[in-house]
């Protein structure tokens, strides 16, 4: 299928931080979720994305047209939603609706009126005294009223209450199939990325570790319960061990040849959870990229 | 509509199996009858914690082997299949988890012997349970 966004040898260096050179697609009726420590570009990339931080190299194209024209047109199609909005204080709600309805022709106000009434918002208190959940809540629903093609969602859950946060599970499910969509979220709750991820995009100080489809990227990761010690130095596909017995691996198949080969039984080969494999993942040193 | 699917993530079975042949159980056994609608494939993934890739898959195959249908706008659904095919995957069904149970058995060192008589066992539990 073909990508309705691409991103093309993408750099930005903010003071010492430097992002990039970043290469990905992002193909229709898809949700990818970006990965990363606090400050290794997430939210970066998101504005770049958006236009919103100038890229010093590379290209990033929505529906094969550059972001960069003057024809803003393109906005039509993406909508974004920040991890704080700025300069909506002394608006209320239903001010906020006017202003941002106005900006897209695929606004549905029924859809919006629904959101509202799910969570509960108040339209015309001031934003600025709305309890942070709420605020998250309101700008929620302002986004995705806007029904655009493509959705940006820069840590959609945090400040939200549990309850909130499943039923958001489940509207964001259902606002994928209102149309062929595509959804971009970051998030550090392994909850969102079990629930909503089809790809994981992960980032580590500004690098692209890879993007992984989500049990592609499991399936590679085993932990295995060993019915005798290993040898001291590290076998194929290693990343970690617990004691002399336990070993966990990233390259399964690698590892498990290895096991048979000296003869290593083992009494339990188990899943690594992914809050686990991302763990793993962010704390290794780079020497070894994705797909 | 929710479906008692479970996947085992430390099976080495691939999940798009498991899941394909979890549903064709479910059809065969007619739980879920000719008609029945199917949860969307961005539903299921999600009450599974799996990508719409690996559901994409399974529904594919199982349309592809003629088990289920899907109409432009308005879903998923169990096709109609003949007895014929319904009685094959209850058999496979049957046979393979046998085949697992003995499996199982002997990782755990049983001999075959040991083994049968384990299911000779069973059976008569399950006679005396049924007979009461």
């Amino acid at each position: 299928m073909q990508p309705w966004l691409e991103i093309m040898q993408l750099r930005k260096t903010i003071d010492d931080f430097q992002l990039g050179p970043i290469d990905l697609s992002f193909e229709p009726g898809t949700i990818h979720a970006l990965i990363g420590k606090n400050g290794a570009g997430k939210s970066t990339l998101m504005k770049m994305l958006m236009n919103l931080v100038k890229k010093d190299e590379g290209q990033i194209r929505l529906f094969g047209q550059s972001i960069q024209n003057r024809d803003e047109s393109w906005k039509q199609h993406i909508s974004y939603l920040p991890q704080t909005l700025i300069g909506c204080n002394s608006f209320n709600g239903l001010e906020l609706m006017k202003l941002t309805s106005h900006w897209y022709s695929t606004w549905d106000q029924k859809y919006f009126d629904q959101l509202v009434q799910m969570f509960d918002i108040p339209l015309r208190k001031l934003y600025r005294n709305l309890s942070q959940g709420v605020q998250k809540k309101l700008s929620i629903a302002l986004t995705l009223a806007c029904d655009t093609d493509i959705l940006i969602l820069d840590e959609p859950t945090a400040h939200m209450d549990i309850p909130s946060k499943q039923m958001l599970m489940d509207i964001l499910v259902e606002w994928m199939e209102r149309s062929e969509k595509l959804m971009i979220i970051a998030s550090h709750q392994t909850d969102d990325i079990r629930k909503l991820a089809d790809y994981l995009i992960v980032l580590k100080n500004g690098q692209l570790l890879g993007k992984f489809e989500k049990e592609e990227l499991a399936s590679r990761y085993k932990r295995y319960f060993l019915q005798r010690p290993l040898p001291n130095k590290p076998i194929p596909g290693e990343v970690g061990r617990k004691g002399k017995q336990i070993v966990i691996t990233q390259q399964q198949e690698n590892t498990e040849q290895y096991l048979i080969e000296h003869q290593y039984d083992w009494i339990k080969a188990e899943s690594l959870e992914l809050e686990e494999i991302i763990t793993i993942m962010l704390n290794q040193p780079i020497y070894q990229k994705g797909t | 509509m929710e479906l008692p699917i479970q996947i085992a993530k430390d099976s080495p079975e691939p999940i798009y199996y498991q899941l394909e042949e979890q549903i064709k159980a479910l059809i065969a056994s007619g739980q879920l009858p000719a008609g029945s609608p199917l949860p969307s494939i961005r539903t299921l993934s999600k009450d599974l914690e799996i990508s719409v890739i690996t559901t994409r898959r399974a529904y594919q195959n199982l349309e592809y082997e003629g088990f289920i249908q899907t109409t432009q706008g308005k879903g998923t659904f169990v096709a109609d299949i003949d007895d014929a095919k319904k009685e094959k995957v209850k058999t496979e069904t049957v046979y393979k988890a046998i085949q697992t149970a003995v499996q199982t058995a002997l990782r755990h060192d049983y001999t075959f012997a040991e083994i049968e008589q384990i299911f000779q066992q069973v059976m008569v539990e399950l006679r005396e349970k049924e007979g009461s």
